[in-house]
């Protein structure tokens, strides 16, 4: 029995686990000779996780180049997600976040610094002063490469506090009572030696990340694939806002790798096959620099009318790729200036920007939905119009929502909900732990003759695994398939369905194939080899399997919202509408949807124009 | 799958592949011969510990264009010839350290490793430690048809037990960097006020003293600097380059207090003083960190205190 299992060790999970270790309970109850027994679970090597991949910054108004003000922070992340933000969870964002962002550089961040010694920031996009009039300074930032110095920091800190690692296992089940009260543990696979586990835990944090595996172009790691979402779906719990994912405008075509908005800042120009700088069009004032959702919208509108170009890496393939133009930037300038946007262009597209037009795609690039959470972490069902909480059950990070983001995410925002809303779930665990520790030796021996649920899910679980590893005949159509192709096929089928805008029609037929085409295929997969250690095929077998029953609840939430609010466009519903829909889509695995409010506490919907 | 379609090239994968027999309760290390000279770990008895398992050469032959990454073309193979290829990968650019191996004989990642840097032509090929074969049996370069690159061979990282195919055990090394304490360790009395609550401001620190330790802070502990080195990967006690620019990373940090410690930690046989400066450390580190001339400093900070 543990006390606490998290799954997960990116910045979410790993800062629920030092937010928990040293927080005052937990002193105490160290302090008295009562260690608690505490396992992070992940299924990379934690140094691999991809809060690693984030390079711009992590926002606090901490005012070390201009004056800056949390209210003003506040604002901006409530208007930046279209009004579909929890704004008692939005006010803690903005009112705690200097703190966070403190607690990092005491932690080691090796963040760029003011001659002066003090944490650098950096303007970004939809940061304001004064309630959205001009730039403020707001992202701290490490060179370009503030992810990794957050990850590489939180886990040489859990290093310090001794954290037990599980790594390379791979959650997959999450357990809870019969009546989705109170959370029992977790199912794990080693996937060193093919093994089952039961975990029996007290509590559970979930911190598993996003899910931009979803789509064929996704700037995530081939590891985002939407586990911990989908293992909450198929505990029966629900998937709150799931219909809305934000694609960055400046994929470098298929590969889906970030190329910075700073490429437009500095002077780069979209055009489309006809050479057309095209976002003069659609927004006249901002053009080139206009929002993410507003340009990747452009992009698409442009692609849709037959004037895209392909990836010239694929000249037979489809036309879904603009021209980002940087031929007008000096070549030294530009590689001073954008240092890794060049490198990455001529690493990845063989291209010269300063000669060559370089082909673009919008990428998927983060969930604002996910795990419906409260303030402290904890997560609920939403069950006849209240929230009737899981005991036991956290969450934290993108894979879970505890509507700081609304319909659409700030740049420097998602490393701050992930280290800001983790540490404090992490301390509400650590009251639930200290309440009733695991090794108090004064506690009753606890009566467990109920069913053991946990252990049953395992014992399902091997023999699933035992089914997978039995060799199919050669000339079995099963045989031909396999999780990988099959995941190809997905992110194509969710790209015509959703990617970036979105109708009744193009939702029904993407359910309609994800529901008779790509289901029976998932269900009939087996791996090619016998031999369960390190058997990579299995795990993407079940990686795939949550991936489309979360595409579903990701289809369904956006077939129930019959409105256009921040990233999600309808076509057929192209308004924002507050009278029916300033509300939170609550999704189960069965496709039903319910309806919560939004918070509002300070700030009644305005329009959203930049 | 031959010729030229679009453009295309073909390239032959030349792949060391290991599947391994199922472990029958043998723990690891469980060897009472097992050679354990080095506190910090057993690199040199680990990386000789083979598991057994089946062993052979596979080669896959496949349509690419020279721009693509060899990541692009094991994910291919997965896909379309052999989902059960196994190696490590997931950000595919080159930042989370997670898919080091040998290519052609030299460590590096997948994902920055460019099918037209590292195809060659057929005849050349080199054995598992790099080696050309010379001698009397070398065959002349046959001469090439003109859409086929080469071949480009593929093992596991040098230096650390293969687990499956091209997956290596890397816990070594971590526990290498974990033994060296690599985490802040500030002065409290900066961070805590005299109630002890966290102090709300930041260590100061300018931006010439980010400047000793920014570059060594991004070191992605991918392992390619412990694969190139002749003294870690041919089994000698030695704690790795890896763990030492862990170490340099804090002794550079003005924020760490605990510089005296840090530099008697490493100040060993099997620390800098096994290491023979011969800086192949230095020549695939995917962060740009000069490997070699970092723990030639350290050296020399060390040796002068």
């Amino acid at each position: 029995m543990y006390d606490a299992v998290i799954v997960g060790a990116g910045a979410a999970g790993l800062s629920a686990a030092l937010g928990m270790l040293r927080s005052e309970r937990m002193r105490q109850m160290r302090a008295s000779g009562i260690e608690p027994n505490v396992l992070v679970i992940s299924k990379l090597q934690p140094l691999r996780s991809h809060t690693g991949a984030a390079e711009g910054g992590i926002a606090a108004s901490l005012g070390n180049i201009e004056k800056d003000d949390w209210h003003w922070h506040y604002y901006d992340t409530v208007k930046g997600g279209d009004w579909l933000v929890d704004q008692d969870a939005a006010k803690l964002l903005a009112q705690e976040a200097p703190a966070t962002v403190i607690a990092l550089e005491h932690a080691g961040v090796a963040f760029s610094r003011t001659e002066d010694g003090h944490i650098a920031q950096r303007r970004f996009g939809g940061h304001t002063k004064d309630f959205g009039k001009e730039p403020v300074r707001r992202a701290a930032y490490a060179a370009d490469r503030i992810g990794h110095q957050i990850l590489f920091s939180l886990w040489q800190q859990c290093v310090a506090e001794g954290v037990e690692f599980a790594e390379e296992w791979y959650v997959t089940d999450l357990v809870v009572s019969e009546d989705h009260d109170k959370v029992e543990g977790v199912v794990a696979f080693d996937t060193h030696k093919g093994e089952t586990h039961a975990i029996h835990a007290r509590n559970v944090l979930v911190a598993t990340g996003g899910a931009g595996r979803l789509f064929h172009t996704t700037s995530n790691s081939w590891d985002l694939t939407g586990d911990g979402m989908a293992l909450a779906l198929s505990a029966g719990l629900q998937l709150e806002d799931g219909e809305f994912v934000q694609f960055h405008p400046t994929g470098l075509a298929h590969t889906g790798i970030l190329l910075s908005e700073a490429a437009r800042a500095e002077g780069g120009v979209l055009r489309n096959a006809d050479g057309e700088a095209f976002m003069e069009r659609y927004a006249p004032w901002h053009a080139d620099l206009a929002a993410r959702d507003v340009v990747s919208r452009s992009i698409m509108a442009e692609i849709d009318a037959g004037r895209g170009v392909a990836d010239p890496k694929n000249p037979e393939g489809p036309k879904d790729c603009v021209w980002l133009d940087m031929t007008g930037i000096d070549a030294d300038h530009m590689r001073k200036v954008l240092p890794q946007v060049v490198e990455t262009i001529e690493k990845y597209a063989n291209l010269d920007p300063a000669h060559d037009y370089v082909p673009v795609k919008p990428t998927a690039h983060y969930t604002m939905g996910g795990i419906p959470i409260t303030t402290d972490g904890e997560v609920y069902r939403w069950t006849d119009g209240g929230r009737a909480i899981v005991e036991g059950l956290f969450a934290a990070g993108e894979c879970s929502c505890v509507s700081v983001h609304g319909a659409n995410r700030l740049g420097g925002n998602s490393l701050l909900d992930a280290c800001l809303f983790g540490t404090r779930s992490g301390k509400a665990l650590a009251q639930r732990v200290a309440d009733d520790p695991v090794n108090d030796p004064t506690a009753e021996p606890s009566d467990e003759t109920g069913i053991d649920k946990v252990r049953q899910a395992a014992d399902e679980r091997s023999a699933q695994i035992r089914d997978l590893l039995v060799q199919l005949p050669e000339d079995d159509e099963a045989a031909q398939d396999n999780p990988y192709r099959l995941l190809a096929d997905l992110g194509s089928v969710m790209e015509r369905a959703v990617a970036v805008r979105c109708d009744q029609r193009s939702i029904e037929q993407g359910l309609h194939t994800l529901n008779d085409e790509l289901t029976p295929r998932a269900e009939a997969l087996h791996a090619h080899s016998d031999s369960s250690a390190f058997n990579q095929e299995i795990t993407a077998i079940w990686e795939v399997r949550h991936l489309i029953e979360l595409g579903k609840a990701v289809l369904s939430a956006s077939d129930a919202r019959h409105e256009s609010r921040g990233s999600l466009k309808r076509l057929d519903f192209p308004e924002r509408d507050d009278e029916h829909f300033l509300a939170h889509s609550m999704t189960d695995v069965t496709g039903q949807v319910s309806w919560q409010s939004v918070h509002i506490v300070d700030m009644p919907p305005k329009a959203r124009e930049y | 799958m031959n010729g030229k379609e679009n453009g295309m090239n073909t390239v032959t994968l030349r792949v060391n592949r290991f599947t391994p027999r199922p472990e029958r309760g043998r723990e690891r290390g469980g060897s009472p011969f097992a050679r354990k000279s080095s506190p910090f770990g057993d690199s040199g008895a680990s990386a000789r510990r083979r598991p057994r398992g089946k062993q052979w050469v596979q080669e896959y032959t496949l349509s690419v264009r020279p721009e693509d990454t060899v990541l692009d073309c094991l994910l291919t193979i997965k896909r379309t010839i052999d989902p059960t290829l196994a190696f490590r990968y997931s950000c595919g650019h080159g930042i989370c350290g997670s898919d080091a191996v040998a290519i052609n004989g030299t460590p590096t990642l997948l994902c920055t490793a460019m099918v037209r840097d590292w195809a060659k032509p057929a005849g050349t090929q080199v054995d598992n430690e790099g080696f050309r074969h010379t001698g009397d049996d070398f065959q002349p370069v046959p001469a090439q048809d003109g859409d086929d690159l080469g071949v480009i061979e593929l093992a596991a990282l040098p230096g650390f037990p293969v687990r499956r195919d091209l997956v290596a055990d890397i816990d070594q090394m971590l526990d290498q960097i974990k033994k060296l304490k690599p985490y802040l360790q500030a002065n409290d009395d900066l961070a805590t006020t005299e109630d002890g609550k966290i102090d709300a401001f930041e260590y100061l620190q300018n931006p010439q003293q980010l400047a000793k330790y920014e570059l060594l802070s991004n070191c992605i502990a991918c392992g390619t600097c412990e694969g190139s080195c002749p003294v870690y990967a041919g089994g000698e006690a030695f704690i790795g380059p890896a763990a030492l620019i862990a170490a340099s990373r804090f002794i550079n940090d003005s924020r760490d207090m605990q510089t005296a410690a840090r530099m008697d930690a490493i100040d060993s046989a099997d620390g800098i003083a096994a290491c023979q400066s011969v800086r192949a450390c230095s020549r695939e580190c995917p962060r740009g960190i000069d490997v070699g001339e970092e723990i030639w400093q350290l050296i020399a900070q060390i040796k002068e205190r």
